[in-house]
């Protein structure tokens, strides 16, 4: 019982005469209305529900026929005179920008650095920043171990009571403490780093390499106390902040250097949620790429 | 990115390649959608009101299962898919002995009910306004009771007009979306009956 | 077009006669089952029930304007509170709703009308007298003990106050059986726009090709569905206790006045995203047209407008942080309503941002959008801040509140039917608004509305209740109600620039054209206003901006999508 419609680009005209639409009706509207004297019998008056059920029921049968055995329908004729005016094409061209073209600034950033390049420049910048460490302590205090035992004052309460020749011996749990909390750490900037570089419009390395470690240090400086107060009371400011550039530098190399990827964000809804029914995807090489 | 050899699809190939779900079986969800939300509520009512009665008499002073009654509801759900089945094949004699099963077992569950209050009311002396256990019982039972009686109205319009020759076949859609109300009232069914009688005559 | 049973041979039509008497054009009009004249319906009978209800609220803040003012009495007082409420709340916006939907939807996803025409005419119907038989309270609510004549309870209607005992006479349940009612015809509606809108559409209107604004309906008609029953069975539960002696909400018999209140918020939170819905619909076509751009961030709109349709539903107990619940649930609570904030929030991100760096055509659809956006921003702030719990405390059912909820549902929602109103009216009617009785419209009540509601933010931080219906002098809410009840004359005067405006324009306004604004939806591809059949050949899309695509043969959108 399948009615073939004719369909045509929007505003097309048709040949037919006349075109098939559900028929007129009272009956939606007396049905309503018994409905609502059916209610109101039982706040008026039990004669005015009687009168709303004899409506009510007199209107499903009216509705039954409407619908039953088949829709009631009429032929509305197509008025020459409510013709759409034909659709005017545009004059003036339309230029689109082109991603990354000068002034296109809709899709920032338009590629990014897989997650996997955050995590290896982070290990990356994290050696390179525990080596200036511990230049720094071969350097001051004649030990590779003592910023290790300091750092490790984050999470060893005890460390503070250490005196400095203690903190110039290898120790096992600080170390361990240390090495894992550099290492999540390094990781977790890494992959921040990763993030937020390609979002910056200008001049990516030299934030990333150094303005970035100088908030960090400066934000270190305000809420050491702290957290580490043992490192609070030793630390040494200027190789501090060597090493958080060290850090910048050699972690920010590491993630500009490797191969960028495209955001999802051209991608219509469906592809992003990964639906697949056709007509969805248009032929598009680059999108995955 | 934009494709310069990308032609605009046809008009008549869209058109035919063009799927869309019926509008009933959609309505007809829905409307099951929106009575489930109904009913959650009085069932949440209930829940809330198990065992806080002041008065008595209390579910189990005066409640039992009616077993026989809950299978012949439920069991309506099968024929009428029997049903249903043969007017698929076309077979109406079929279809007309299994819409008649369907009604007389829909018919005898009312019918229980319609005694279980009558006992109840005049022996029990539990009415609507006795307590919260008669509030409650009486509103979702009675709830579920009426659409079960709107869903029978409908079964035996069907059967009456196809006794009188009505070319019900024609109306295969329509009968399909019946049997869909049906079903969801049979249902729904169980979790009346779950709430009314077994928790507080088993659980609580 | 599966599933519509019409006969494949149709013979040719008689051709009509253009003249029609009086009875003939009135049952064109009862009789119809076209979902643009039904649309039309709606909308007119809740723009009459917006000028009833908006009468009562000027009452109201003339009894207000000054302390220890007689305007009126305390029982009509109450009355008119809870008459304006309802009215507003289940006589305009819910017929604003259903009125945008119906004569939009069809229109916008290229077909010829409703999946459920005949529905659709009951829905209007039910909706109609459903209001009818509240208004009727007038004259019946008497009752057999002759006490009392409108509703009195207040928009909720809280138990126990709506037990016999206490609210004798019958205005309670004219409440509940018209509001009932009227609740019928929306659900009804709602799952029409549901199955029309998944079995309707023109090929190659693809879910994610729809207009934002069918949808926002589409939601929208999801939370009418879900959220309106709570309400039915709670009003089905009183007028059990009322007639036949149910104790549901009976405390003396160990029923629970906390039930009606979770019952009744279960549906009222989610009540205020389907009023809001409209206005985010009709932001989302209006913007981008007269931003010259396409909507911004489309995909996230709509993750955004499914998010609410289904974290609204667990929120509702913000309005309950009073009743002494235990903190877990007070934290439950004003957690989800702070995350219902964060799509919000993104939808107001992407209007925004549509309108960054766009071609602005400053006209008055436009200037009412801006205005919604700075306004429902305030609302939405006020509502972050009563979700904080003991913030609540402090300003539970104050000025403050009240405030709050005008914010969103004057500043937010009107505002936003107005866009829409000065948006579709060429469509609707074939001519033009006049602009500059539009400019004055939305300057007028810009400005009135900040003048009676920016204030009486402060009168609720200084512990002014709400619903009191006088106050004495000296506790510093005199100057704030004062300019409170001043800011009603310039609001009133833009809504008479508006109603003149539309009866003028109707008359002897500029013809419009099938598309005067430009636009990119498929509505616009009609005659204003549209034949009955609504398009001769029903179209097919292959983009979210299919006339973009007619108008712009070099450079259409499918390309790009
Ligand atoms: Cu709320």
């Amino acid at each position: 019982m399948t009615h073939e419609e004719h369909h045509g680009e929007a505003g097309e005209r048709s040949q037919e005469a006349a075109i098939v639409l559900p028929g007129p009706t009272f009956w939606p509207l007396v049905i309503a209305f018994g409905i609502t004297l059916l209610l109101a019998g039982i706040v008026t008056h039990w004669a005015v529900g009687v009168v709303g059920l004899i409506v009510t029921f007199r209107a499903a049968v009216g509705w039954w026929h409407n619908v039953i055995p088949i829709e009631e329908h009429e032929e509305v004729p197509i008025d020459p005179e409510l013709r759409p005016a034909p659709i005017q094409v545009e004059q003036r061209s339309v230029v689109r920008l082109r991603a990354g073209e000068s002034g296109h600034r809709v899709r920032i950033p338009e590629r990014i650095h897989p997650y996997s390049s955050g995590l290896w420049g982070g290990l990356a910048g994290g050696v390179a920043m525990a080596a200036i460490a511990c230049l720094y302590g071969l350097v001051a205090q004649h030990s590779i171990w003592y910023p290790i035992n300091l750092l490790a004052g984050v999470v060893i309460p005890g460390m503070g009571d250490q005196t400095v020749e203690q903190l110039r011996h290898f120790q096992m749990l600080p170390f361990f403490a240390a090495l894992i909390g550099h290492g999540i750490i390094s990781i977790l900037v890494g992959i921040v780093y990763a993030v937020i570089l390609p979002m910056f419009p200008k001049y990516a390395p030299f934030w990333a390499g150094i303005l970035m470690p100088l908030f960090w240090s400066g934000l270190v400086a305000t809420t050491l106390s702290v957290i580490n107060p043992v490192m609070n009371e030793r630390i040494n400011w200027p190789w501090f902040v060597v090493a958080q550039l060290g850090f910048g530098l050699v972690g920010g190399y590491f993630i500009a250097r490797s191969t960028s990827i495209r955001t999802m964000q051209t991608w219509t809804l469906a592809e992003r949620a990964f639906v697949e029914a056709p007509g969805l995807h248009q032929p598009d090489e680059g999108k995955h790429g | 990115m934009a494709q310069d050899n990308v032609i605009a699809a046809d008009a008549l190939q869209m058109e035919r390649e063009w799927k869309l779900p019926d509008r009933g079986t959609i309505g007809v969800i829905f409307l099951i959608i929106t009575e489930t939300a109904l009913f959650t509520m009085f069932v949440a009512a209930d829940l809330i009101y198990i065992g806080k009665s002041l008065t008595g008499p209390y579910p189990k002073d005066v409640l039992e299962m009616p077993i026989i009654a809950t299978v012949c509801l439920l069991s309506s759900s099968g024929t009428i898919v029997f049903a249903e089945h043969a007017l698929r094949r076309n077979d109406l004699g079929k279809f007309k002995i299994w819409w008649l099963v369907t009604i007389l077992l829909g018919l005898y569950f009312l019918y229980a009910t319609g005694a279980e209050w009558h006992k109840l009311i005049y022996e029990d002396h539990l009415t609507i306004a006795t307590n919260l256990f008669g509030t409650t019982f009486y509103s979702l039972v009675g709830l579920h009771a009426s659409h079960v009686v709107v869903g029978m109205t409908f079964l035996l319009i069907v059967f009456i007009t196809t006794i009188f020759g009505f070319p019900i076949q024609t109306q295969e859609r329509r009968v399909k979306f019946l049997s869909w109300y049906w079903h969801f009232f049979d249902w729904v069914w169980v979790i009346v009956f779950t709430v009314v009688y077994i928790l507080p005559l088993k659980v609580f | 077009m599966a599933s519509i049973d019409y006969p494949l041979e149709h013979p040719k039509a008689e051709a009509l006669t253009p003249e029609f008497s009086f009875s003939e054009s009135l049952y064109k009009w009862v009789a119809t089952v076209d979902h643009k004249r039904l649309g039309l319906m709606y909308v007119v009978s809740a723009l009459v029930f917006l000028v009833i209800a908006g009468i009562m609220a000027s009452v109201i803040r003339m009894q207000l304007a000054f302390p220890l003012n007689h305007v009126v009495g305390p029982d009509t007082f109450n009355r008119l509170f809870t008459m304006h409420g309802t009215t507003m709340v289940f006589l305009v916006g819910m017929p604003m709703v259903a009125g945008f939907s119906v004569y939009l939807i069809p229109l916008m996803i290229g077909t010829r009308d409703m999946a459920f025409p005949r529905l659709n005419a009951f829905g209007f119907w039910i909706f109609l007298l459903g209001g009818c038989l509240l208004y009727f309270s007038y004259i019946g609510g008497g009752g057999l003990s002759g006490d009392g004549s409108a509703p009195d309870v207040g928009w909720f209607a809280y138990a126990p106050l709506t037990e016999k005992a206490f609210s004798r006479g019958a205005a309670t349940d004219y409440w509940a059986l018209g509001v009932l009612l009227s609740g019928v015809g929306s659900i009804v509606t709602a799952l029409n726009v549901i199955a029309t809108t998944f079995c309707m559409r023109c090929p190659g209107m693809t879910l994610s090709r729809m207009p934002m604004f069918v949808w926002v309906m589409l939601i929208d008609a999801w939370l009418v569905l879900v959220a309106l029953p709570p309400l039915s069975a709670a009003q089905i539960m009183l007028e059990l206790d009322r007639h036949l002696g149910a104790n549901f909400f009976d405390t003396q018999a160990g029923g629970s006045a906390v039930l009606w209140q979770h019952l009744f918020w279960i549906f009222g939170h989610p009540e205020v995203y389907i009023l809001i819905f409209p206005a985010f619909a009709i932001l989302s076509e209006v913007i981008p047209v007269f931003s010259r751009k396409p909507l911004f961030g489309r995909p996230a709109m709509v993750g955004a407008v499914t998010a609410i349709g289904f974290i609204s539903l667990g929120v509702w107990a913000h309005h309950m942080f009073a009743i002494g619940m235990t903190s877990w649930s007070n934290t439950f609570f004003a957690a989800s309503s702070m995350l219902v904030g964060v799509p919000t929030g993104i939808k107001i991100f992407n209007w925004t941002a549509t309108m960054y760096g766009g071609k602005l055509r400053m006209q008055t659809p436009l200037l009412f959008c801006i205005a919604f956006l700075l306004q429902f921003l305030v609302a939405g702030l006020t509502g972050i801040m009563l979700a904080v719990a003991p913030f609540d405390w402090q300003l539970h059912d104050s000025y403050f509140v009240v405030a709050h909820f005008h914010f969103t549902l004057v500043g937010g929602l009107v505002f936003g039917l107005f866009a829409g109103m000065y948006y579709w009216f060429p469509k609707v009617s074939g001519k033009m608004l006049d602009e500059k009785l539009g400019k004055w419209h939305f300057w007028l009540f810009c400005i009135g509305f900040n003048m009676t509601f920016l204030t009486l933010h402060f009168a609720g931080f200084l512990g002014m209740p709400r619903r009191i219906y006088t106050y004495y002098p000296g506790r510093g809410w005199d100057a704030i109600n004062l300019i409170a009840s001043l800011g009603v004359i310039p609001q009133a005067a833009g809504i008479l620039c508006f109603v003149w405006n539309i009866i003028r324009s109707s008359l002897r306004g500029i013809p419009a054209g099938d598309d005067p604004w430009d636009a990119w939806t498929l509505e616009w591809a009609t005659t204003s206003p549209p034949p009955e059949y609504n398009f001769e050949k029903l179209p097919v899309v292959r983009s979210s901006r299919p006339l973009w695509d007619l108008k712009h043969p070099q450079d259409p959108d499918w390309k790009y999508e």
